[in-house]
């Protein structure tokens, strides 16, 4: 009974610490089959935590505070978007500046700023979170939680049966041809990082004004580089990523629960864990590696 | 075969001019196509025949002049208002995506919701109708250069366009293919009263099969006329600007030299040892062979070509030879020595020298000076075990350049700020330097002008003359029958025949490369 | 096809890499430069009135931090040091085309290894100075290479791999200073509790100053990050390794072509420049700037820093005196700063901005030309410009 116990409080706290990645993970996933490589997924989410925690203390409504995250995702990715994929500024610096940046502004406010904490509601679907083991790690969560249900399958539509997700398949493939074809490579480039930040934003958001309630100076700790290491993972497939999110945020969860039941596994393991596996999945994995072609090209009309 | 004549032409272009810096490209150009004629624009390597078809697919922004599409004025500022004006163009590179199936390549540039079924059912009609068939569900990365030309075709017929412009459509193409193509779009134009705008630099190609020819020249246009009422030495005069000689500078203008064959160059193969062997070369990448048991011998003093349609391994065979990549099996044997081709440089020690197929790709490195080009391969003569020795590498380097006539504002300029032939040149020149006994030459004129073209073919020749072995790469017939003495013929990575020049004959060639033993 | 190799010159690092060549220097850049770092003080100020603080006030506290008197001026320099030889690592290993982003692990291991030797071995003086140093550079040269190899035998990207293994670096130094027989402070009372740290370095293998002024340091680290740059930038523009390099960076493919083992050489500078950053870690470890403690955080985004002063020096090592020079400006003046009751993450606000200032202008110039019909670099394939003159005629 308290192996079962136990495991399922595991479960629930790595589906918790899975929600946020698997967010950003969706986002960044579509930004990367369009060619975009972008860094600023950490700039994306720690913003969108630290604005939902402020307009939730305004407005006094989590919700609100939540929907600002997604909005201020939305424009750290207009800005990425419009300076690598319009100014042609190299999108690497572009990603570490707008890193630094937010970092620095965020610490910078929470030490000068206090906020009230605001959390959204939990949302438990009934029968269903009765099942042994899976019920409360999966069916009672915080609301917005859920809405990954339908996320997953609009990114996953978008991609591969949309329009838009043809043409930006083809950009993150052979931007050049795709220009011959008449597709605008960077709009859509930008477009993709609109996507990235947006979901990006709402992981962000969800971590704080969902799980924790609060914000802490530097609250992501690196999720954004966790995220990408995800899609490295998954190998540019969006299953493998969710995957990918999911094995990373239980080893988390591990690692915050070992202790607690008297177990001793060697924490910084537990920690690097993700990483270590997105590297091992590069080395064992390599010939499935379908990496988008153009990954990282910029565009330029004219030059090749 | 008479045009219809109709008051209106479908397309109409008046002073367009387009520039990119201090580079016209094109200087109020005006040009008329009617419905139900092939129209040929024929120029040289940079008289602006891209840059107006770039202007009228809506890629690039004229800076000045007017379109009419059916006596109506036109914008033509993106390439989808193109499309919906009927303009389509088949691209001669650049358009198909490898990483997307047929059918996605094929939806591409398309509105509206993404129809799978439909998109096939298209496919499957356009292929019937034309005789182009092709498998919507193949992944284009895995086709060949042929299969994707049909490819690129299909997608454009798809859409009906009014006016097609082919660009170089042949490059790719068997004999037997291009004359399909050539039939297709007879059928095009004549039962579906559409125009067709075919960009060539070939003159036997124009001469063939358009209906009425407009020449450019350097951004201007030189010359048009009904095609039956012009001659090929008419049109190479107008696409040249001087007089030429078809006879000498047949080749470089895509015409057959009509002066007597000659019977091997220098030294034949027969009694000296071959310089360069190639036996049972073969490549395989990704469980796909690309060169399958390739033997071939070039003699000293001998010119032999590798005739063939593009993308049958040649570029395999050209990055082998500059070390690019390693062979699965065979051997390489410069004078009798096997050469171990996996050794950085082991093949320039042996004597070979390579003028690659893409010299941006792997002949010069643009962003480092001239001098620094031309010395990359003897370092040791321009360098101490440690330092280099700016002196000897500026001396060195103005050696070569006399010697080969670059035209550089100095020898410290960017390879980049070089026009093509002469970075061509500073190729050939650093190939040829030290001990060539080999030179293999990978389609050493492509993109460059008639006057460095002519250049080329001279110092290919007097190499031979002096002893060197030459193999000359090549997909294009005129030169071929103009340099070779023996000519090879590849087809799908095998060498499908051999013969000397004074047995070739275009139907020979043709069906050797077609992959049938003639 | 599909495996990525150094000699692949469309591989992540080099698309990454694309656009960070020395750009074109006129009025136009410069103007354009000096009126974004206006902006970026601006915005800066903006943020400062909001927050209720006084942006002369703080500024006045950058400046005496860092520049006002020689307390400021030897903190300033302390800090140059490894940002400046992190930077030139970059600047070798983007010369060659490969991008290398994990300098903040390799500068971590640097660190480890350092403090190993310096902590175990028994050695008198300078000598000890030495081989921590050493001990370093190698151990940072050794985390790099192995992403030489992951490239080399699975065809793992650099910038990926470099950058996974600066967080398992991060693990790996956290591990070792909080496992007592790795390398964890010893406790002296029963009562203490052993912080996630080592012992300090031992006085002698601490780095010595050199030369003596009133009240002004001179670290021995500066002396030799600046040897260094020069040593490189030398290397670089005359050696005949550097001219192979340089062709690697440029166009793998021809490089291979005359001659040049591009593998090989693409994951040598790969380790040279771990190697700089590891050295880094060693002078952070044993210079004043620190504790003299291996900890977690011993790199303090020294390795970040470092790379985007390369990125903002265009890879020219030169260059990267001065902007490391800057960069360490304001990491003295920050500390400076937060004393002052004004948190110091606003020089990490100033330092983003000023990287977008010096980073953006001459793309924009470049793009502003573009826009104007001139294609920038791309020169048109066809012979249509006349030669000026004839060479060597």
């Amino acid at each position: 009974m308290s192996v079962l116990d136990s495991t399922s409080t595991i479960l629930a706290s790595g589906v918790r610490l899975t929600v946020p990645l698997a967010f950003a993970a969706c986002g960044e996933y579509l930004a990367e089959r369009a060619g975009a490589m972008n860094i600023s997924v950490e700039a994306m989410m720690l913003s969108a935590a630290f604005t939902s925690v402020a307009t939730a203390s305004a407005t006094g409504s989590a919700t609100v505070g939540l929907m600002a995250g997604v909005l201020t995702g939305l424009v750290v990715g207009f800005v990425h978007g419009n300076l690598s994929h319009r100014a042609q500024i190299n999108t690497f610096v572009v990603g570490l500046v707008l890193n630094a940046l937010v970092l620095g502004l965020t610490s910078y406010l929470i030490t000068t700023e206090q906020f009230a904490s605001h959390q959204v509601g939990v949302l438990s679907i009934p029968l269903l979170e009765d099942i042994p083991l899976i019920g409360k790690p999966l069916f009672s969560e915080r609301w917005p939680a859920y809405l990954l249900i339908l996320l997953v399958p609009l990114t996953w539509w978008l991609v591969e049966r949309s329009r838009w997700g043809l043409e930006l398949r083809a950009v993150g493939e052979n931007p050049q041809a795709a220009d011959v074809t008449g597709i605008k490579v960077n709009a859509r480039r930008r477009q993709a990082l609109l996507w990235c930040g947006a979901l990006a934003g709402l992981g962000g958001a969800y971590l704080a004004v969902g799980e924790v309630g609060s914000f802490n100076q530097n609250m992501t700790a690196g999720r954004g580089y966790l995220v990408i290491a995800a899609v490295i993972f998954g190998a540019w497939r969006l299953g493998r990523t969710m995957l990918g999110c999911l094995v990373f945020g239980l080893s988390d969860a591990m690692r915050l629960a070992l202790p607690a039941l008297g177990v001793t596994l060697n924490a910084q393991l537990l920690v690097a864990a993700p990483y270590l596996l997105a590297l091992l999945a590069m080395l064992l994995f390599t010939t499935q590696h379908r990496e988008p072609a153009a990954l990282g090209r910029p565009f330029e009309r004219g030059s090749t | 075969m008479t045009p219809t004549t109709s008051a209106v032409p479908i397309l109409e272009l008046r002073g367009i001019t387009k520039s990119y810096g201090s580079v016209k490209a094109c200087a109020g150009v005006d040009l008329k196509v009617d419905a139900g004629e092939i129209h040929g624009l024929l120029g040289e390597n940079g008289a602006g025949k891209s840059s107006l078809m770039k202007v009228l697919l809506g890629l690039v922004r004229r800076d000045a002049g007017t379109v009419l599409v059916r006596g109506e004025e036109v914008a033509l500022d993106s390439p989808q208002e193109a499309a919906e004006l009927g303009i389509g163009m088949v691209h001669q590179h650049f358009s198909l995506i490898n990483g997307l199936t047929v059918w996605e390549n094929v939806a591409l540039g398309d509105n509206g919701k993404v129809n799978k079924q439909a998109i096939r059912t298209d496919i499957a009609e356009v292929s019937a109708r034309y005789g182009l068939p092709i498998d919507p569900d193949a992944r284009v990365g895995t086709l060949s250069a042929g299969e994707r030309q049909r490819v690129e075709v299909v997608k454009c017929l798809r859409r009906n366009p009014q006016i097609l412009i082919l660009d170089e459509p042949t490059s790719v193409l068997t004999q037997a293919e291009s004359e399909e193509l050539f039939a297709v779009l007879g059928r095009v134009v004549q039962e579906e009263g559409r125009a067709v705008i075919l960009i060539s630099h070939k003159l036997a190609e124009i001469a063939q099969a358009t209906d009425r020819v407009t020449v450019l020249r350097r951004g201007r246009i030189a010359f048009r006329a009904v095609t039956a009422e012009t001659t090929p030495q008419l049109l190479a005069r107008q696409m040249v600007g001087r007089e030429v000689s078809l006879g000498e500078e047949a080749a470089a203008l895509g015409l057959v030299p009509t002066g007597e064959r000659r019977k091997g160059g220098g030294g034949g193969p027969e009694g000296q040892p071959p310089v360069l062997r190639l036996a049972g070369l073969t490549v395989e990448q990704g469980g796909v062979r690309l060169l399958a048991d390739v033997d071939l011998t070039v003699g000293p003093g001998e010119i032999v070509a590798l005739y063939g349609v593009e993308g049958n391994g040649q570029a395999t065979l050209g990055d082998v030879l500059a070390g690019l990549i390693p062979p699965t099996a065979g051997t390489v044997e410069v004078t009798g020595n096997r050469v171990d081709v996996t050794r950085p440089g082991a093949l320039s020690k042996a004597g070979l020298g390579i003028v690659p197929e893409d010299r941006h790709h792997s002949g010069v490195v643009l962003d480092m000076s001239v001098a620094e080009n031309l010395t990359m391969k003897s370092l040791d003569k321009v360098s101490g075990r440690f330092l280099l020795r700016r002196r000897a590498m500026l001396a060195e380097a103005r050696r070569l350049a006399g010697e080969f006539n670059i035209v550089t504002p100095s020898l410290d300029a960017p390879v980049r700020s070089l026009s093509g032939g002469n970075q061509q040149r500073v190729v050939l020149a650093r190939e040829l330097s030290g001990h060539t006994l080999v030179l293999v030459a990978a389609q050493p004129t492509h993109g460059l002008d008639v006057g460095a073209i002519e250049d080329m073919y001279a110092r290919l020749r007097a190499a031979a003359a002096e002893g060197v072995g030459v193999l000359l790469i090549s997909t294009e017939f005129e030169e071929v029958m103009a340099l070779a003495t023996r000519i090879a013929v590849i087809s799908s990575g095998r060498i499908t025949g051999a013969l000397p020049v004074s047995e070739a004959t275009p139907e020979r060639l043709g069906m050797l490369v077609g992959g049938e033993a003639a | 096809m599909s495996a990525a190799s150094l000699s692949d010159p469309d591989d992540l690092g080099r698309r990454l890499l694309a656009r960070l060549r020395p750009g074109r220097r006129d009025w136009m850049t410069a103007g354009l430069t000096l009126a974004l770092i206006g902006v970026a003080g601006g915005v800066s100020a903006l943020l400062l009135t909001l927050t209720g603080a006084s942006p002369s006030a703080s500024l006045a506290a950058i400046w005496t931090g860092s520049l006002a008197n020689t307390t400021g001026w030897t903190t300033t320099l302390l800090n140059t040091a490894p940002l400046l030889l992190v930077a030139v690592g970059a600047c070798v290993c983007a010369s060659a085309g490969t991008f290398n982003i994990g300098q903040e692990g390799q500068v971590l291991i640097g660190g480890l290894a350092g403090a190993w030797v310096g902590l175990r071995l028994a050695m008198p003086g300078p000598m000890l100075v030495a081989v921590v140093l050493v001990a370093a550079a190698v151990g940072g040269a050794a985390w790099a290479a192995l992403s030489a190899l992951m490239l080399r035998f699975r065809g793992v990207n650099v910038p990926v791999s470099t950058l996974l293994m600066t967080f398992l670096a991060i693990q790996l130094v956290t591990f070792a200073v909080s496992t007592p027989w790795v390398l964890q402070e010893s406790v002296q009372g029963a009562g203490d509790i052993a912080d996630a740290q080592s012992n300090a370095l031992p006085a002698h293998a601490q780095l010595a100053g050199f030369g003596h002024y009133p009240s002004l340091q001179l670290n021995t680290g500066l002396f030799l990050a600046l040897v260094a740059t020069v040593a490189v930038a030398l290397l670089l523009s005359r050696s005949r390794w550097g001219f192979k390099v340089r062709m690697v960076g440029l166009n793998p493919r021809t490089a291979q072509h005359a001659g040049v083992r591009v593998a090989a050489l693409g994951g040598l500078t790969l380790a040279l420049s771990g190697a700089f950053a590891g050295l880094a870690g060693g002078l952070l470890l044993t210079s004043p700037v620190s504790t003299n403690r291996l900890q977690a955080g011993l790199s303090d985004n020294v390795g970040w820093d470092g790379l985007l002063v390369a990125l903002v020096a265009r890879n020219r090592p030169m260059a990267a005196i001065p902007v490391s020079f800057v960069f360490a400006v304001l990491r003295a003046g920050g500390d400076f700063l937060s004393a002052t009751g004004v948190p110091s993450y606003l020089v990490d606000i100033v330092k983003a901005l000023l990287v977008l200032a010096f980073v953006a202008p001459p793309v924009l110039v470049d793009l502003f030309h573009g826009r104007r019909g001139a294609t920038p670099r791309a020169a048109p394939a066809v012979s249509v410009v006349p030669a000026k003159t004839e060479a060597a005629a």
